[in-house]
């Protein structure tokens, strides 16, 4: 319920400064303190599309060829930016604002806003909230400076400001925001060029220009400009939805030969992704690599597990021992993982519970045991919906399934007769007139001395898997009791099981 | 015998007998006990044979329980079943060999005894002969003693009840009585 006079709308901007850098630096840490480029094209021709402080202290700037860069700063060091790359540092950007607020929206580049109404009450105030989110985004590998404000595009200057955390009180946008030069507006370059010829210094200044005359002269760049100079919202906010999958890359310098220079960059690459998954309380079933081979192919390798795990090392052991076993045909220069992320389980066990096995043992026993006997012949039994005699498959078997399972199932008034099933059902001989007198199964003739039934069952008769059989529970003179059933659409007898 | 004293945590416990004596229904009886009590079980079921819905009708809560499928294959099952008796935190391991029981080496069976010690796990073997020897706590062999019917008797409809003697063939501790009478009642009946 709003009460009258509350402010409804609160936003936080995110603001990685230098994204295609700082993607680059994510993945490898080491060149964070060294100036570094991010380049594209084809060498030599190649041009650099981004770099970080170190570099731009050296005159290094979006635009220049690398060979230009080389000149300006020898110490440079350039590496081409990935599709892949970029779009895992994008993701992990949006997974971290996540945490804080279920509605944030993309604005690419690295920046993000965060709609942080009513965080108040779980964080703190909106200094809090500021920084959290530089928490939550330094724990995915950026350096993130933070704006809040009541409009996003006044979060979005505010952001930019320089300060980790910048707090716009509600009211005093255009007076705090009037100082800011006008490069924290990130202007086209040309529409740059022609506010600096017309003497425009400040945000303050652009924003007491007419919008209508500004329009006019500069167009649609110019009045988004203006809107921003003001704090103005126009756009609608558009919610981010995360992505099924989580993906991560790396690419290397070298080729991967061995299989110990794989689990090198797997580790660093899982790292990333578990950070991920823990700040959505996830967990990975499956893991699919795609290592790109310097035969310009791609070998795929699927890693399922048989329990959904987030912990590094054993799923670092398990991907290696699915390569080991489906080894590439040529060395590899890129390595991508995609994760299937699935629930983890909430809460802990109960104090008087019995204890359930460790995730990490019940991981490495499941997959020993899928190894030994096949992975579709290890889980929990589940029972299907349906009158069809044995109707019933196998799930995967989870301690979070089995912990939120019911303790209570309905009481019974006898212990019960267990059937040992014979499966599939065995084609039998049987002699019979009303009832069977003797069955044949194996070349061995036993003499029935009870027969009760028949138990006429039948079903989907509207579907091609239709069934329908009479069911018999006969005792053998041997005293073995067993439960024989005739199918009535081919007329054979079939062994269903034992009674024992 | 009732299921609580088949399942020792640590131990070893063998169940034989021939089939329809109630060895089955028995195991799935201590499947059952475990599972209720909120803890993990697993079967090794080398036949099979595992009836699920008569598991469940039992009270068997099979959202706690790993079943692994051998296909026939008893190397596979004694296999599985050793990974699984190391595995601390499983409250039953349940290993059904069928009608066809392996030979398993006396060193064998001191070594699952050793690694259900140090794991607390209950080891269930189900088999038609011995085969852990002394590396089993407690040894039970079932009997059938008597079959009922639903209906008139020239005419029966189904069965009803399996009557069976459960004796202690082998004891390490005292179980308490040195054989007990059970009923196992069929799906119709129960």
């Amino acid at each position: 319920m709003v009460e009258r006079g509350e402010r409804v709308s609160a936003f936080a901007c995110v603001v990685v400064p230098y994204f295609a850098a700082a993607a680059l630096e994510r993945v490898e840490p080491s060149l964070r303190e060294r100036p570094l480029a991010a380049v594209t094209g084809t060498p030599p021709a190649t041009r650099v599309i981004d770099a970080n402080d170190p570099a731009r202290a050296h005159g290094v700037h979006p635009g220049i060829t690398e060979a230009e860069a080389r000149a300006r700063c020898p110490d440079l060091s350039a590496r081409p930016l990935s599709d892949a790359v970029a779009a895992a540092a994008r993701h992990a950007l949006l997974d971290a604002t996540l945490v804080i607020s279920p509605r944030v929206e993309d604005a690419g580049g690295g920046v993000v806003h965060v709609d942080t109404h009513g965080l108040a009450r779980l964080i703190g105030d909106a200094e809090a909230v500021g920084k959290r989110l530089v928490k939550e985004a330094r724990a995915v590998g950026f350096t993130a400076m933070v704006g809040l404000a009541e409009s996003r595009a006044a979060a979005r200057v505010a952001a930019r400001l320089g300060r980790p955390v910048t707090v716009i009180p509600p009211g005093r946008e255009r007076a705090m925001l009037a100082p800011a030069p006008i490069v924290v507006l990130e202007p086209d370059p040309k529409i740059a060029a022609v506010l600096t010829q017309w003497g425009i210094r400040t945000v303050g200044d652009l924003a007491t220009l007419p919008r209508a005359e500004l329009s006019a002269r500069l167009g649609a760049p110019g009045v988004r400009l203006h809107e921003l100079a003001c704090g103005e919202d126009r756009d609608l906010f558009t919610p981010y939805s995360p992505p099924p999958f989580y993906q991560d890359a790396q690419h290397v310098e070298w080729e991967l030969t061995t299989l110990a220079q794989v689990a090198e960059v797997l580790t660093l690459v899982l790292e990333r992704l578990c950070a991920r998954l823990a700040l959505r309380h996830l967990v990975a079933d499956v893991v699919d690599l795609d290592l790109t081979l310097t035969t310009a192919e791609h070998h795929h390798v699927r890693v399922p597990f048989a329990y959904p795990l987030r912990d590094r090392p054993a799923m670092v052991t398990l991907a290696l021992q699915a390569v080991e076993s489906n080894p590439p045909r040529a060395a590899a220069t890129a390595l991508a993982v995609t994760a299937h992320p699935v629930r983890a389980l909430p809460g802990q066990h109960g104090l008087w519970e019995p204890r359930l096995p460790a995730s990490r043992d019940l991981a490495t026993i499941l997959t020993r045991l899928s190894t030994l006997v096949g992975a579709d012949a290890v889980g929990s039994p589940l029972l299907v919906d349906s009158h069809r005699p044995d109707a019933v498959t196998l799930t995967t078997f989870a301690l979070g399934a089995a912990a939120a399972a019911t303790t209570d199932p309905p009481a019974r008034r006898h212990a019960q007769l267990m059937l040992r099933r014979v499966r599939p059902p065995r084609p039998i001989t049987v002699e019979a007139d009303d009832a069977p007198r003797a069955v044949t199964w194996n070349g061995v003739r036993y003499g029935v001395t009870t027969a009760a039934g028949p138990w006429r069952l039948s079903g989907e008769w509207w579907d091609v898997t239709g069934w329908a059989r009479d069911e018999w529970d006969v005792a053998l003179a041997d005293g073995t009791l067993c439960r024989v059933a005739r199918d009535l659409r081919t007329g054979t007898w079939l062994l269903d099981g034992v009674y024992d | 015998m009732h299921a609580e004293r088949l399942v020792r945590a640590g131990e070893i416990t063998e169940i034989v007998g021939r089939l329809s004596s109630g060895r089955t229904s028995l195991l799935v009886a201590a499947l059952a006990r475990a599972t209720r009590a909120g803890a993990v079980a697993a079967l090794v079921d080398v036949d099979d044979a595992f009836d699920a819905a008569g598991a469940a009708r039992a009270g068997v809560d099979l959202a706690r329980l790993l079943w692994v499928r051998c296909g026939r294959r008893r190397d596979h099952a004694l296999r599985a079943a050793d990974l699984l008796a190391r595995c601390p935190g499983f409250g039953v391991v349940a290993l059904d060999l069928g009608e066809l029981a392996p030979r398993l080496p006396l060193t064998a069976g001191f070594r699952l005894r050793l690694a259900v010690r140090r794991s607390r796990v209950a080891l269930v073997v189900l088999s038609s002969q011995r085969i852990a020897g002394a590396g089993a706590a407690l040894a039970v062999e079932t009997v059938q003693t008597g079959v009922d019917w639903t209906g008139p008797a020239r005419a029966t409809t189904r069965l009803a009840r399996v009557r069976a003697r459960v004796s202690v063939v082998r004891a390490r501790v005292a179980p308490g009585p040195r054989a007990m009478d059970l009923e196992w009642w069929s799906e119709a009946s129960a």
